[in-house]
């Protein structure tokens, strides 16, 4: 009979295993019971439940890679900025002839406070008060479309500066990187508006809250890019 | 190893046992294949994938007023430009930077809460990007100037 270095024999700690395995706590209802993995899989279809195959939720890990994965895609346009910025030779505005640091100060500080209501959001659906999970939730998404609306005029006033997406490498990349910025934004205030959607047709519960965490994991991220991205493009010396 | 690894680890060991043997059995379990060990010992009252509750409204408050006042000092110092050497500014600008980062982060991502295994996608991510991007930088800076 094989045996593990520590005495243990091998055949019977696999059986536990495999029984330990099948005895996968569900966390349906957050009683914490042992139900037998068959059981456990239809739980997870119940509303609330938590699907999972590794321990941890299975949405929250995907959204997790995906904000990895997102990294490497903003730091692609962001490298690509920094390379192509203060080129000698370029036509056109440069960042100081056009960049208005009070007014993009604001509006940065906007999308770091929406953060705050953000996570206060999440804090109220975990503890079931679905009215205040409301408020938070409207007020980020408001939040985002002030920021939004910022990068709309920032835009615009760069246009009557003369500064397009293709009157030099600083306006493409500028644009580029910050146009995708805020798309990403666009998405999470349209995603945060459906779930606020779904709340006020009493379809959102506490049970759901992992829904909200993992709308608001993409949300903190948005708001971390601009944090390099305030730091990166518009505060550092030209 | 960090704290948090070290609470991890604990919270899964249970609370039986001497520390050596519950640290014992924690690899054991762990060579025995780290998935099925952390699918029979999650936490109760938690979701899937956390070891500790999330902090509460008021602590969020605190980040936030930090983060505001790292925001509004990051501004200042950037006005300086021309007062204090350029390269006291990048390093101040990156260093308040790198701090709200976390900040955002390990408080409002949960990541100081969560299992260590999203910090380490996250990290993966968030280092990867930089180191590749700044080879490409020192790489492409040199070519783009011939």
């Amino acid at each position: 009979m094989e045996a593990w270095p520590d005495g243990r024999d091998a055949a019977t700690e696999s059986t536990n295993l495999m029984t330990a395995v099948e005895e996968t706590p569900t966390s349906a209802g957050g009683s914490g019971e042992l139900v037998p993995a068959g059981a456990a899989h239809d739980a997870a279809a119940a509303p609330g439940a938590h699907d999972t195959h590794t321990g941890v939720a299975n949405a929250k890990l995907a959204m997790w890679l995906f904000l990895s994965s997102d990294c490497l895609f903003f730091g692609a346009f962001i490298a690509t900025y920094l390379l192509y910025r203060g080129r000698d030779g370029q036509t056109g505005p440069k960042p100081a002839d056009v960049y208005n640091i009070p007014f993009t100060s604001v509006t940065s500080f906007i999308l770091l406070m929406s953060s705050l209501t953000m996570v206060l959001a999440l804090a109220a659906v975990q503890r079931g008060d679905y009215r205040r999970f409301r408020v938070w939730l409207m007020a980020t998404a408001l939040f985002g479309a002030t920021f939004i609306g910022g990068q709309i005029f920032e835009f615009t006033e760069f246009t009557r500066k003369g500064l397009n997406v293709d009157t030099n490498l600083f306006g493409s990349s500028f644009f580029i990187l910050t146009g995708i910025h805020g798309t990403h934004v666009l998405v999470g205030i349209v995603w945060l508006i459906s779930l606020w959607s779904l709340s006020m047709q009493s379809r959102l519960s506490q049970g759901d809250s992992e829904r909200v965490e993992i709308a608001g994991l993409y949300w903190h991220f948005v708001d971390i890019v601009w944090i390099v991205i305030f730091t990166v493009i518009y505060l550092l010396p030209k | 190893m960090t704290d948090t690894d070290t609470e991890t680890q604990e919270i899964e060991a249970g609370s039986t046992g001497s520390v050596p043997e519950r640290q014992a059995g924690h690899e054991a379990d762990l060579a025995q294949g780290d998935v099925a060990y952390r699918m029979s010992h999650a936490a109760p009252n938690l979701l899937p994938g956390e070891i500790r509750a999330h902090p509460d409204p008021w602590q969020y408050v605190v980040v936030a007023v930090v983060l505001a006042v790292i925001t509004a000092v990051e501004i200042a110092v950037s006005y300086m430009e021309g007062d204090i050497p350029d390269g006291l500014i990048v390093t101040l600008l990156l260093a308040m930077m790198v701090m709200k980062f976390f900040l955002v982060a390990s408080w409002f991502m949960h990541l100081r809460t969560d299992q260590p295994v999203f910090r380490r996608f996250f990290i993966v991510g968030s280092i990867a990007a930089p180191v590749l991007y700044l080879v490409v930088l020192a790489t492409l800076h040199g070519v783009l100037q011939h």
